[in-house]
């Protein structure tokens, strides 16, 4: 099976005087698995439901394949879109069996009552729940009846997947089996997904592609890795994972690196929006990027890549393969710290800021930004000097 | 590689999708209009304004309401003012005893209890007032049992009888909405008393203070139900000379002269009195919160009683339900077995003969069957309105729609069924209303509609909780699995709601086919509705074949009921039955 191709063009919707969506253009190709990403309210739910034709927008078009299905005078219903779906409650319907969902969902292929109860058979073998088909919903657990909404989803092998936080009402456990399931079988159909979310893990973990949403726009798409050490704007930074941020002055700015004077403390960070000398920025530090300067730092790289900031700790969680700090610098606190060593709170430290995890934005105005083009890096240094050097653009 | 489209396409809102989509809702609105805001709202307006309808000279007066505060009629009024507030309290006291004891005390019968509630809701005032009056009247079956009955006939012939048997009536209003309080209400705020320092009284002060707003709920209830009832007032209280509100607003539309300015006036007071209620209500619930329910809410536990308390607290229910179910029945039947009962000319005896001429007169089954077929269209078209109605409740779209329409359906609860009959004989037979074509006055779809008008909130509301309950997701689940609009109605709500359904139709079809108030005024001149009938066979002492009938009815009632039920369990697929089913 083939997924299909999908298009946004001008994406809009409001509810009374709420705009959910805000001229949304996006374009998908086929078999590619895209996870919207954004807090609740961004619109991620009212584009998915758009897509599935539960909802209709207000303006602009949506093309799945080579189907125009929503436009201002055109709404091609549900039923019609050639697309399945996997509910944030399930949506199992509670007088039909396992075996009795699944099979609704083949309805529409037309098959006979034998072929339709092997493919049932086959959907519910695939997601282990072959000995449970008879059961009906309230007699299986929270992640069986997600298997079987899940195996209702690809039984009749539609071109494109819909996911509607599927796994928001699972446990930490349950939840990462059965995002290698979703991972799995829906790559195996070969069929697009489209998958919503406001965990930046889970996000991360299953996408080709992510597209990150602020209240009904569409702020950055791009594949995970550059989404994390490219973020558009401060807004996808955070939503991303941040361990802080400090605010500072540019003192230099060179290709796709600024050196910012960060209180008494000098750091390079990565932007790539030409920063003028003077100017006011934040700077926006990922937890991958600290690490203690006394020896077990956490962050890999050069030393001269890193910037030094010092502080005091103020809280210690043990982790299990070691302890996460919350450290207070001069106007601003780091969080998720990581050393095997603990410091004791209060302690005097030093941190060291890997510049590839320091992204520093002006401190007004959220432009954002594009990495298709080539980038000049300019590495950040703790001391006067500065180094500099060129790359290539990361995204196509 | 996907990519963020360079090119939005120009702001194109959307338009109306055509007046095709619309046309259904626009339908209903006209059908909620034409059934229950037209008739009422005229009628009310002819209390002001009797020239405007033809009604009288004066474009705006008041002698609609100086006629209704003089003679019989302000002693009506004021009756129904007294019996609806001892009404209220009685029956909040000892609803609240019964939802106390049923939920929690360890008492022999529970469910018994419990059902019994519910039975007493189905039956209708004035079965319960007729069952008593069998018993007590003159020459009635204590009579010819020769049990000396003159001190309770004299009691029963009055006041006290009157709210006697309403509050018998109210007791299941009051019994359901402390149930709802008492549910909610977890053993740790009692727990917290007793912990503190509380004793027993504290204990039930406490209980009572957080179960305020369903205490008030059931007076608001009990007392609107008690000002508006009908049965009651035509049969015992009229018996007894006892003039109350909702008679009176009768002999006005239904003597000649007809006076629907009077009747309208005596209309706006009922309301008013029962708006004053509501008034009250939440007057006396301002400013305060009472949310006692959450997710960490621990389920109170059943009390045992000592051996004597339990006796104590058995007997006592089981008198209650004597009089009230009881006695009523046992009238109700033994008179319908006795030929010749009320008759001064003796030689009254047991025997079949009643139930035998009810079965084979025309003039005594006909209204049944009448009335068994009005009760099973008027419950079919309620249900399904029923559902629209819930269905634009519970949707998302639409709030202003939605919130205009649960506002009349408010109103439309509060509202005496007399009133609506009256609302409906003067609108229909207004000469603008036959200009226009509509010749539906004396006619059987007239008194249906005022059935579905009548039948139409409580159904609506029964449906609602259960409408609201199902998970919107459930329906697009299977829009995206590939049913239409239809299909998924079928194949998913109908499952879901087939129990709500039935239960709203099981009580449409119970309620109408026993209806007094709307059948009395609206029924066609040759075809009288089984109450209609009850009290025609009454009125010309035919004591055995009225209550014949009203047996038959009842049992008539229940057996179809029970029939549908029947069929459903039979025909009805595995997962639908499992559904609301407990464990």
């Amino acid at each position: 099976m083939t997924g299909h191709q999908v298009r946004f063009v001008g994406a809009g919707k409001k509810y009374g005087a709420v705009r959910a969506l805000d001229g949304v253009d996006l374009e998908v190709p086929a078999g590619t698995f895209l996870v919207l990403l954004g807090p609740s309210g961004s619109g991620k739910t009212t584009l998915v439901r758009a897509l599935a034709g539960i909802e209709r927008l207000d303006e602009g078009e949506i093309h799945i394949g080579d189907r125009v299905v929503s436009e201002p005078r055109r709404h091609v219903p549900p039923e019609q879109r050639d697309l399945a779906m996997v509910f944030q409650d399930y949506a199992l319907w509670p007088h039909l069996t396992a075996a009795g969902n699944v099979g609704y969902a083949l309805r529409r292929r037309k098959l006979t009552s034998d072929q339709a109860k092997v493919r049932c058979r086959e959907a519910l073998e695939r997601v282990g729940l072959a000995g449970l088909a008879e059961r009906y919903p309230h007699e299986l657990s929270g992640g069986q009846q997600q298997r079987v909404a899940l195996a209702r989803a690809i039984v009749a092998e539609p071109g494109l997947l819909l996911f509607d936080e599927p796994l928001s009402n699972l446990d930490t456990d349950l939840r990462e089996r059965l995002r290698v399931e979703i991972s799995t079988l829906t790559r195996q159909s070969g069929a697009s997904a489209v998958y919503i979310t406001h965990d930046q893990a889970e996000a991360f973990a299953l996408a080709d592609v992510i597209g990150v949403l602020d209240q009904g726009r569409l702020v950055q798409l791009a594949d995970p890795e550059t989404l994390y050490h490219r973020p558009a704007t401060p807004f996808v930074a955070c939503f991303t994972g941040l361990s802080g941020e400090l605010e500072g002055t540019v003192l230099e700015h060179e290709g796709d690196f600024a050196l910012t004077q960060v209180g008494p403390w000098r750091l390079r960070a990565r932007s790539a929006t030409p920063l003028a000398r003077g100017s006011a920025v934040r700077v926006m530090i990922r937890p991958a990027a600290t690490g203690f300067a006394d020896g077990d730092a956490g962050v890999g790289g050069a030393v001269d890549d890193h910037g030094v900031v010092e502080g005091t700790v103020v809280d210690v969680a043990y982790r299990g393969r070691g302890y996460d700090h919350v450290v207070a610098c001069a106007d601003g606190m780091l969080t998720s710290v990581f050393s095997v060593q603990p410091r004791t709170r209060g302690a005097q430290v030093k941190l060291a800021l890997d510049a590839h995890g320091c992204n520093a934005f002006p401190l007004t105005g959220e432009a954002p930004i594009s990495y298709d083009r080539e980038v000049t890096a300019v590495t950040a240094s703790s001391q006067t000097s500065v180094a500099v050097e060129h790359k290539q653009g990361v995204a196509e | 590689m996907a990519s963020i489209t360079t090119n939005p396409v120009a702001v194109r809102f959307r338009t109306a999708t055509g007046w095709a989509r619309r046309a259904p809702f626009a339908l209903f609105w006209l059908l909620v209009a034409a059934i229950l805001l037209l008739p009422i709202l005229l009628f009310l307006l002819v209390a002001f304004s009797p020239r405007l309808f033809d009604q009288g000279p004066q474009w705006f007066s008041l002698s609609g309401f100086q006629q209704a505060f003089q003679g019989p009629m302000l002693q009506g009024i004021g009756d129904t003012l007294m019996i609806g507030t001892v009404t209220a309290l009685a029956s909040a006291a000892i609803g609240f005893a019964v939802a106390w004891v049923v939920h929690r005390v360890r008492v022999p019968g529970r469910r018994l209890w419990s059902g019994g509630m519910f039975a007493l809701l189905f039956v209708p005032s004035y079965l319960i007032a007729l069952g008593w009056e069998r018993l007590l009247e003159p020459q009635g079956v204590l009579d010819l049992l020769h049990v000396p009955d003159s001190a309770a006939r004299s009691l029963l012939y009055g006041p006290v009888g009157v709210i006697g048997v309403l509050t018998v009536k109210g007791i299941p209003f009051a019994y359901l909405a402390v149930s709802a309080g008492l549910r909610g209400l977890g053993e740790e705020f009692e727990a917290a008393v007793r912990v503190h320092g509380g004793g027993r009284s504290a204990v039930v002060r406490t209980v009572l203070a957080l179960l305020a707003p369903a205490l008030w709920s059931a007076l608001a209830i009990v007392f609107a139900e008690s000002i508006s009832d009908f049965g009651v007032a035509s049969t015992l209280a009229n018996d007894a000379h006892f003039p109350v509100a909702t008679f009176e607003l009768y002999n006005a539309v239904d003597n000649f002269p007809v006076q629907f300015p009077v009747a309208a006036a005596v209309s706006w007071l009922l309301l008013a009195m029962a708006a004053l209620a509501l008034l009250a209500q939440h007057a006396a619930l301002r400013g305060r919160s009472y949310r006692v329910l959450g997710g960490r809410t621990r389920p109170a536990r059943r009390r045992d009683l000592s051996g004597p308390a339990t006796a104590g607290v058995f007997i006592g229910m089981a008198l209650l339900y004597l009089g009230a179910l009881g006695v009523p029945t046992f009238g109700a039947v033994s008179a319908s077995l006795i030929n010749g009962l009320g008759t001064l000319m003796g030689g009254a005896n047991f025997s079949f003969d009643n139930y035998r001429r009810a079965l084979t007169s025309p003039e005594l089954y006909q209204p049944l069957l009448y009335s068994g077929g009005l009760g099973a269209i008027t419950a079919t078209v309620t249900v399904l309105l029923g559902l629209v109605v819930a269905r634009l409740l519970t949707s998302r779209r639409g709030r202003a729609s939605a919130r205009m329409l649960d506002l009349l359906l408010l109103a439309a609860v509060a509202l005496p069924g007399i009133v609506f009959a009256a609302g409906y004989i003067f609108t229909y037979n207004l000469p603008l209303t036959n200009d226009l074509g509509i010749h539906l006055y004396e006619t059987t779809s007239l008194l249906v509609l005022g059935y579905i008008a009548t039948a139409l909130p409580p159904a609506s509301r029964v449906l609602f909780g259960s409408v609201g309950q199902v998970q919107e997701s459930l329906r697009e689940a299977a829009r995206v699995h590939g049913s239409t609009e239809v299909v998924s109605w079928l194949k998913v709500m109908l499952p879901l709601l087939a129990r709500p359904l039935l239960a709203a139709w099981s009580l449409t079809f119970g309620a109408t086919v026993l209806e007094l108030p709307i059948s009395q005024l609206l029924y066609p001149p040759n075809d009288p509705t089984v109450s209609v009938g009850i009290e025609s066979a009454l009125s010309k002492y035919d004591y055995g074949g009225g209550t014949a009938m009203e047996v038959l009815a009842v049992l008539a009632s229940l057996a179809v009921i029970g029939l549908v039920w029947g069929i459903f369990q039979l025909v009805a697929p595995a997962g639908w039955r499992r559904l609301g089913r407990t464990s």
